[in-house]
C-alpha cells in the first residue's frame, strides 16, 4: 500500500509536484529519460515487481531525469535508468550505487559504456530492450517455414550485428542476404537487391534506415515485391510489417524489477542481458493479403516453448 | 531533400515535401522501438487476394512484359483469355477486344491507368488510345479483370477492365535507356530519369514507338509520349501522387485510289494531368481524392478529289475536333471489424467535345455524369467471401442507371476456390452516337448536299446482364495456378450503326444477344527459372447476334513459355491462335491465324551499368490478316538494347 501511495505521488511528479521527493529514503530510484507512457509503464511494472514480496525496505521512487538535479533524498541502494538519456546521465554521475540501465537497445548501452568509460559489471549493467537475433530468426522459422533467405538492410548503427546474425542464421539453416546502406545514402538500391533475392526482410533498428520518412517506401516496395517484413516493434506491425517480436515496457519493467530485487537481496547485477519475456504481433490484414495464416498468440507460445527447449 | 540540382520547375513539390520532412535521429535509441510510425499498408492499400476477388483476373507482371518482347499493351493482351488483338492503327491504335468482334473503337471495355479512366470521349469511347498512354517500360503490371464490373471499376467496365498500374517512382530511380530497331522500320526509343529521396520521388520518361505499320496499310505509324510521375509523402498521414503526360499517335491511314478514304496522316494528341491525394484517417480508414483532366485533339483531314463528283471536288473530309474531360472522385475505404471492408464514394465527371465536322456546329457538347458507388468485401465465414457492390450513375446523356454486382467466393479447400456471381452494367451512348451530324455541302453555296450521319438523339444505354461461374486453383507442389471462367453475357439494346435505304447513317439500340462460353488460364512454373502461361477460350457469340463482324472467334489460344538459361540468357516463346472470323469491313471470313514469336536475351554489364541485349522475331510463320482483308502482319525481327543504372 505504501509503495502504491509512493508511486501515486511519483505519478504526480510530472505535474510539478516533485518537491516531496526529498523526504524519501528509497532503496531503488527509477530514473526515466522522459515522462512518456512507455517509461511510466516500465516504471510501474518495476515498482510492482520490487514491492511484490512486501519488504518495507524495498521502497521505490521514480523520477524523471529532469528532476534528478533537484533530488535531495538520500542515496538509493540501486538505480534503474529507463532509456538512453537516463542511463548516460547516471553513467556520467559520481554515484557509487549500482546502475541497471534498461528500456534501451544494446547498441545504445554499448555506446554509453564507450563514451563514459564505465565498465559493465556488478555496478553498471543493462537489460536490453531489443530482442536477441536468434529469437528473431526463430520466429522466421516458426512463422515462415518455407523462407530461407533473410534480407537485412545494414546501416551504421546496425552493421555490427552482421557477423552474429550470419552465424545465428547458419545455425538455423537460413541464409542472410545483406545490403549495406552508407550514411547519406538512400535505401532504394540496397532495398532493390534485397527484394529481388530475399524471402523476407528482417528489420534491425537503425534510424538511418528505418524512420518515419523512409518507412513509407520500404513497406510499400516490400509489399509490392511480396517480401514480408519482420519488424522490431508493434508500431511497425501496425504500419504494415507482417509481424514483430518485441518486449513490452511492462515486460521490461518487470524483469528489471526482478533483477533489482535480487540485487537488493545481495545478488550482484550480472552481465547485460536481453529480455526474457516477449510478445509476437501479427498484422492479420497483411498476412491475409499475402495468403498467410498466422496467429500471434500461438506464435508467441511456440517461440517460448522453443526457448524453454520443451 | 536535394532540390537544387534537379528540375527547377518543381520548387512547389520540393517545398511541400521538405515541409513534411522530419528530423532523422542520429543514433539508435529506445525511441526507435517505442515510437509510433505512420500507417503505410492502410486499408485501401491492401489489395484483395486473387481468391477473394470478385471475378477472373489475369495479371501480366513486369517480368512477363519484359520476357514477351511486346512493344505495346495491346500486343500483350493476346496472353489474356478471350482477348482478340489487332496491331492496326487504321481506326485509332492497336487494341484488344473481349467477347465482341474488333470494331473501330472497342468501347465496351474500361481502361484504367493508375485509376484514371482513359477512354476517348471524342472517339466514341475508344479504348485504343488509352492503351498507348504510357510506355511499357513504365508499367509495373497490367491487371485484366475479365467480366462486367462497373461497381468496382467504373461505368465503362461493361465486358471487362484493363487496369494498367505504372511503376512507383521510387522503384525507377536513376537513368534508363532502351533502343529497339529492326524490320519494318521499327525505331523505338525510351529514355527515363528518376530521382528523389525518402520524402519525394519523381520520374520523367519519354519514348517513341515507330514502324512502317501493317503491310498493306498506308503507314508509317508513330506514338510519341512523355510521362511524369511524382510520389510525395506529405507527413505521416498524407501522400500526394502527381502525374502528367502527353501522347501523340500519328498514323498513316487510308488507301490510294479511295477518294473518300485517301491516304493521309491522322494524329490523336492526348494530354492529361492527375493528382491523387491519399489521407490515412486511422488504422482502419482511408480517404482518397483523385482529380484528373484530359484533353484530346484529333486531326484527320483530306480533300475529296473524286473527279466523278464535281460538286465535292476539293471539298474537305474531316473527322477532326477536340475535347476534354475532368473527373473528381472521392473514395472512403473502411474496415468494420476483421470481416468487413467497404469502399464507397462518388465521382463528378464532365466531358465536352467540339467538332464542326462531326456535329455540324462549333458549339460545345457537354455531358455531365454523377456517380455514387459502394463495394463491400464481407468474410461471412473463413471459407466464404461475399463481394457486393453497386454503382448509380446519372448522366445528362443517358439518364439514370444502376449497375449492381454480387459474387460469392467459396474456398472449398485450401488453394481451391469456386466463384459465382451476377452483375448488371450499362454503357451510356457516346455524344457522337447520340448527336452526330456529318454533312457535305456545296463548296460555293454551303447548301447541304449530303447528310452522311445524323444522330437520332433517342439512343438509350446498352445493357448487360452477366452471370459467371469460376474456379481458381493453386497447387503449390506443382507451382501451378489455374483459373476457369464460365460465363453467359446477355446484352440488350446493343448500340449499332444503322442505315436505311437512301438515308443517313445513325445509331440505334438494335440487337439483343447472348455471348456464352468458357475460358481458362494456366500459370505454371514446371521447373527452376521456367514459366508457362496458357490462355484459352471457347466463345459462342452467334446467338442472336446477326452481324458476323461483331462476333468473336470461337476458339482462341495464347501461350508464353520462358526459361532462364545459364549465363543470364532468357529465352521465350509466344504462340497465339485464332479461329476464322470476319473483320469489321470485310465481306468474308478471314482464315484461322496463328503467330509464333521468339525472344532471346542476354543480361550483361556494360560500362558499369546493367544492360540487356535481346533479339525478337515476331510471327515466324506466314503473314496473317489483321483488322482488314488488306492488312497483313508479316514476319519482323528486331534487336533491343536496354541500359539501366
Amino acid at each position: 500500500m505504501k509503495v502504491a501511495l509512493r508511486y501515486l505521488l511519483q505519478l504526480l511528479a510530472p505535474l510539478g509536484l516533485a518537491v516531496g521527493v526529498n523526504a524519501a529514503e528509497p532503496a531503488v530510484l527509477v530514473v526515466s529519460s522522459e515522462r512518456g507512457a512507455a517509461y511510466q509503464e516500465a516504471a510501474a511494472a518495476a515498482a510492482g515487481e520490487i514491492g511484490r514480496v512486501g519488504d518495507p525496505r524495498h521502497e521505490v521512487q521514480q523520477l524523471a531525469l529532469a528532476e534528478l538535479a533537484n533530488y535531495r533524498g538520500s542515496a538509493p541502494r540501486l538505480y534503474i535508468a529507463l532509456g538512453s538519456e537516463a542511463c548516460a546521465a547516471l553513467a556520467r554521475s559520481a554515484t557509487t550505487a549500482p546502475v541497471l540501465c534498461t528500456l534501451l537497445p544494446r547498441v545504445g548501452f554499448e555506446r554509453i559504456v564507450r563514451e563514459s568509460g564505465r565498465r559493465t559489471g556488478p555496478a553498471f549493467s543493462a537489460l536490453y530492450l531489443n530482442q536477441p537475433l536468434g529469437r528473431q530468426l526463430d520466429l522466421v522459422r516458426v512463422a515462415l517455414p518455407q523462407a530461407r533467405r533473410v534480407g537485412v538492410l545494414w546501416g551504421p548503427d546496425s552493421q555490427f550485428n552482421a557477423p552474429p546474425l550470419e552465424s545465428a542464421a547458419q545455425a538455423r539453416g537460413l541464409q542472410v542476404v545483406g545490403a549495406t546502406i552508407k550514411p547519406d545514402e538512400l535505401v532504394f538500391s540496397g532495398l532493390k537487391t534485397i527484394l529481388e533475392q530475399a524471402d523476407l526482410l528482417l528489420a534491425i533498428a537503425d534510424p538511418h534506415i528505418y524512420n518515419s520518412n523512409s518507412i513509407q517506401n520500404i513497406l510499400l516496395a516490400s509489399f509490392r515485391a511480396q517480401v514480408p517484413m519482420l519488424a522490431f516493434s508493434p508500431a511497425y506491425v501496425r504500419a504494415g510489417a507482417l509481424m514483430a517480436v518485441y518486449s513490452t515496457p511492462a515486460q521490461i519493467g518487470q524483469q528489471a524489477g526482478a533483477l533489482a530485487r535480487a540485487a537488493l537481496q545481495g545478488q550482484a547485477l550480472g552481465a547485460p542481458q536481453h529480455p526474457l519475456q516477449f510478445e509476437v504481433s501479427v498484422n492479420e490484414h497483411v498476412a491475409r493479403s499475402l495468403g498467410l495464416k498466422l496467429d500471434a498468440a500461438s506464435l508467441t507460445e511456440r517461440l517460448r516453448r522453443l526457448e524453454r527447449g520443451s | 531533400m536535394n532540390c537544387t540540382n534537379k528540375l527547377t520547375w518543381l520548387p512547389v513539390l520540393c517545398g511541400l515535401a521538405a515541409a513534411a520532412a522530419a528530423q532523422t535521429p542520429d543514433t539508435v535509441s529506445e525511441k526507435d522501438y517505442l515510437e509510433d510510425v505512420p500507417v503505410v499498408l492502410s486499408v485501401s492499400r491492401l489489395p484483395q487476394r486473387l481468391d477473394e476477388t470478385p471475378g477472373a483476373v489475369t495479371i501480366i507482371d513486369r517480368q512477363t512484359i519484359r520476357l514477351s518482347g511486346a512493344r505495346d499493351v495491346a500486343d500483350l493482351l493476346r496472353l489474356v483469355p478471350g482477348f482478340r488483338v489487332s496491331d492496326a492503327f487504321e481506326s485509332n491504335t492497336p487494341m484488344g477486344s473481349y467477347h465482341l468482334g474488333l470494331s473501330d473503337y472497342n468501347a465496351q471495355l474500361q481502361v484504367l491507368v493508375d485509376g484514371r479512366s482513359v477512354y476517348s470521349p471524342y472517339l466514341n469511347g475508344a479504348t485504343g488510345p488509352g492503351l498507348q498512354a504510357v510506355a511499357l517500360e513504365d508499367i509495373e503490371r497490367i491487371e485484366v479483370h475479365r467480366g462486367s464490373n462497373s461497381a468496382a471499376y467504373g461505368a465503362r467496365a461493361f465486358l471487362g477492365t484493363i487496369n494498367i498500374v505504372t511503376r512507383s517512382a521510387a522503384d525507377s530511380l536513376g537513368t534508363a535507356v532502351a533502343l529497339r530497331g529492326g524490320d519494318n522500320e521499327i525505331q523505338d526509343a525510351y529514355l527515363r530519369h528518376g530521382w528523389g529521396d525518402d520524402r519525394a520521388t519523381y520520374r520523367l520518361s519519354a519514348d517513341q514507338r515507330a514502324d512502317r505499320g501493317l503491310a498493306g496499310s498506308s503507314g508509317p505509324d508513330r506514338v510519341s509520349r512523355v510521362n511524369f510521375r511524382g510520389d510525395l509523402n506529405l507527413g505521416r498521414r498524407d501522400q500526394l501522387e502527381l502525374r502528367a503526360g502527353q501522347s501523340v499517335i500519328s498514323a498513316g491511314v487510308g488507301f490510294a485510289g479511295q477518294y473518300g478514304n485517301a491516304p493521309r496522316t491522322r494524329t490523336i494528341d492526348t494530354a492529361y494531368l492527375q493528382a491523387d491525394w491519399k489521407h490515412n484517417l486511422d488504422v482502419d480508414q482511408d480517404l482518397a481524392v483523385q482529380y484528373s483532366y484530359m484533353q484530346e485533339q484529333t486531326a484527320d483531314y483530306f480533300p475529296y478529289l473524286d473527279p466523278a463528283v464535281p460538286v465535292y471536288y476539293g471539298g474537305p473530309i474531316d473527322a477532326g475536333g477536340h475535347g476534354n474531360s475532368q473527373s473528381l472522385t472521392a473514395t472512403h475505404t473502411t474496415r468494420w471489424g476483421a470481416d468487413l471492408r467497404l469502399a464507397w464514394g462518388g465521382e463528378l465527371r464532365r466531358e465536352s467535345l467540339v467538332s464542326q465536322p462531326r456535329f455540324d456546329t462549333d458549339a460545345e457538347f457537354v455531358t455531365d455524369f454523377s456517380r455514387l458507388f459502394l463495394n463491400s468485401e464481407w468474410h461471412l465465414r473463413p471459407e466464404l467471401v461475399l463481394n457486393v457492390g453497386g454503382m448509380f450513375e446519372h448522366s445528362s446523356i443517358g439518364g439514370d442507371a444502376f449497375s449492381p454486382r454480387v459474387m460469392l467466393n467459396w474456398h472449398v479447400a485450401p488453394g481451391h476456390t469456386l466463384r459465382y456471381g451476377v452483375s448488371r452494367a450499362h454503357r451510356t451512348p457516346s455524344l457522337f452516337e447520340q448527336y452526330a451530324r456529318v454533312v457535305y455541302r456545296d463548296l460555293t453555296s454551303g447548301a447541304v448536299l449530303l447528310t452522311a450521319v445524323q444522330g437520332t438523339q433517342t439512343v438509350q444505354p446498352e445493357n448487360i446482364l452477366a452471370r459467371e461461374l469460376g474456379y481458381l486453383g493453386y497447387w503449390p507442389a506443382l507451382n501451378a495456378e489455374l483459373d476457369v471462367r464460365i460465363f453467359e453475357e446477355t446484352i440488350t439494346d446493343f448500340i449499332k450503326e444503322q442505315q436505311d435505304a437512301g438515308g443517313p447513317k445513325y445509331f440505334a439500340n438494335r440487337e439483343d444477344f447472348t455471348i456464352h462460353g468458357g475460358e481458362f488460364q494456366l500459370k505454371w512454373k514446371p521447373w527452376h527459372d521456367a514459366q508457362l502461361l496458357l490462355a484459352h477460350s471457347l466463345t459462342d457469340s452467334t446467338k442472336l447476334l446477326q452481324d458476323p463482324a461483331w462476333q468473336t472467334p470461337v476458339a482462341m489460344t495464347g501461350l508464353m513459355f520462358s526459361q532462364r538459361l545459364p549465363g543470364q540468357v532468357d529465352v521465350s516463346l509466344l504462340y497465339s491462335q485464332i479461329d476464322p472470323i470476319q473483320f469489321p469491313y470485310a465481306a468474308v471470313r478471314a482464315p484461322a491465324t496463328s503467330r509464333t514469336d521468339v525472344r532471346v536475351a542476354k543480361a550483361l554489364r556494360l560500362g558499369g551499368k546493367d544492360a540487356e541485349v535481346s533479339l525478337v522475331i515476331q510471327n515466324l510463320g506466314p503473314a496473317y490478316q489483321d483488322f482488314s482483308p488488306d492488312f497483313y502482319f508479316r514476319r519482323q525481327a528486331y534487336l533491343m538494347l536496354r541500359l539501366e543504372n
